[in-house]
């Protein structure tokens, strides 16, 4: 098992493109008990992960319920970069 | 990258969206609502990011005062006294590896409690033998006990002449942040770390006294030094929080700070001056005086640690880590509240100077974060 941060970052180089809810549906089986698995840590952590060029915005909408999501893509850089550091 | 840019950025996103929405790319259309939404999430984060930023420099401005304080209480006052029996070299050398060994293991103790309490040290045992761990591992030594023992050389050297000099990390971040990570760094943002760096001279030049140090030179070295080291720990580390979570990251780092102070450099310092280190590191630690102020030390260096990684992290390393480098202002403030209001201990009054440093510091700030002009800009706009 790696670090939740690992997990979420490695993720996005296997999918097209995520928002935060993708996030919690993909991992939630094996993460859904940790303390940081939560929206607003996940947010934080892809918006840090898009301020140091791992990821990038791909596109935003606001969902049924007004709420804003915000979807993410591993560009071909940064899905290098993570694989390089981020084994498994 | 600017707080325009990422407006910016929200908008072309948007466009993209939209424009694929119209040519069947994709089913979702962008709402003027959600263009708000977006550019509030972007400036909220960008905010979060420059006040962890700053609180970083306060923190580091209590561990400073705090340390300072536990340094002057109990044994360390028999061991600073004329009597102690160490020689110039132990007192210089030893003493104040000694205290930051102090210092650092109780940060990392408090750095293991807290990722406890928040259900993080799972993934801090996950994290540390992996490559970015090791990566952090080694930015925390050269961070941790390399600058650390240069900057306190230094110090005893060259006087706080050297605290201006160490606060050119941020220039040696910024300029390797965009080597390394590709970071932004244009002409306006080395204006403002050079305004920052002018302000940390003018509290240095405090220290300038009819009495210039014999030493000047190599303490202005290892000055600048520390200021290397620093800069490509906060570089650094700041790129490894994008993929180990801060409160990881401050573990990490605080670990090895500890262990590394504790267990090399205070035992060599220790074999070189000819006395009984372990014992000292004993006596530093049970005694019951001082060792209160280094836990709040090491309190304080954990915030310090923390906020300066995630700071970089959020902002880049040119704005984070001169929000950081407030520190040389904080500093001075810290040790004059600790020290001398509440302790009322002689010789940390602020000087005046030091005031309007920190103004000008602030204006250093501003001028990295964003292009004044874009206030200009924002006004016509909503005039128009």
């Amino acid at each position: 098992m790696m670090a939740l941060n690992y997990a979420i970052l490695k993720m996005f180089t296997k999918i097209e493109e995520g928002s935060v809810d993708t996030v919690i549906e993909s991992l939630k089986d094996h993460y859904g008990t940790f303390k940081a698995f939560n929206k607003k840590e996940i947010i934080n952590a892809l918006m840090t992960a898009e301020a140091n060029g791992l990821l990038e915005e791909s596109r935003f909408e606001l969902d049924a319920s007004n709420e804003l999501k915000v979807y993410y893509r591993a560009h071909e850089e940064g899905a290098a970069t993570i694989n390089k550091y981020i084994k498994g | 990258m600017g707080q325009a840019s990422v407006a910016d950025n929200a908008i072309i996103a948007g466009r993209r969206t939209s424009e694929g929405a119209m040519s069947g790319g994709t089913t979702s259309t962008v709402t003027p609502a959600a263009i708000v939404a977006k550019k509030a999430l972007a400036s909220s984060f960008r905010r979060r990011g420059i006040m962890v930023a700053l609180f970083s420099g306060l923190c580091y401005g209590f561990y400073t005062a705090f340390m300072t304080l536990g340094m002057s209480k109990g044994v360390w006052l028999q061991w600073y006294g004329e009597n102690s029996g160490l020689s110039s070299f132990a007192v210089l050398y030893l003493l104040g590896a000694l205290g930051a060994a102090t210092t650092d293991t109780c940060s990392a103790l408090w750095a293991i409690g807290i990722a406890n309490v928040r259900g993080r040290f799972g993934d801090f045992t996950r994290c540390i033998k992996t490559k970015p761990g090791m990566v952090m591992v080694t930015a925390a030594i050269i961070g941790g006990p390399m600058a650390s023992t240069a900057y306190v050389v230094g110090l005893q050297m060259a006087g706080s002449l050297v605290v201006p000099i160490a606060a050119l990390c941020p220039a040696v971040g910024a300029i390797l942040g965009r080597v390394w990570f590709k970071q932004e760094l244009n002409s306006r943002m080395m204006m403002g770390i050079v305004i920052c760096f002018i302000a940390s001279f003018m509290i240095g030049s405090t220290g300038l006294g009819d009495n210039v140090p014999d030493n000047l030179m190599l303490g202005l070295f290892f000055g600048f030094v520390a200021a290397v080291c620093w800069g490509i720990e906060g570089c650094v580390c700041g790129y490894g929080t994008s993929m180990i979570d801060p409160e990881i990251g401050i573990t990490i780092r605080q670990v090895t700070a500890g262990i590394s102070n504790l267990f090399i450099l205070v035992p060599v310092f220790g074999m070189i001056a000819h006395v009984n280190a372990f014992g000292m590191v004993v006596q530093s630690f049970t005694d019951p005086e001082a060792i209160i102020w280094f836990a709040l030390a090491g309190l304080s260096a954990y915030g310090a640690f923390m906020y300066w990684y995630k700071g970089n992290a959020m902002c880049g390393a040119p704005l984070g880590m001169s929000c950081n480098g407030t520190f040389s202002f904080w500093g001075p403030f810290c040790c004059w509240i600790v020290l001398g209001v509440v302790f009322g201990i002689d010789g940390w009054v602020i000087p005046p100077i030091a005031w309007v440093a920190a103004v000008v510091m602030v204006i250093g700030i501003f001028i990295i974060a964003m292009n004044p002009m874009d206030l200009f800009r924002k006004s016509n706009e909503e005039v128009a």
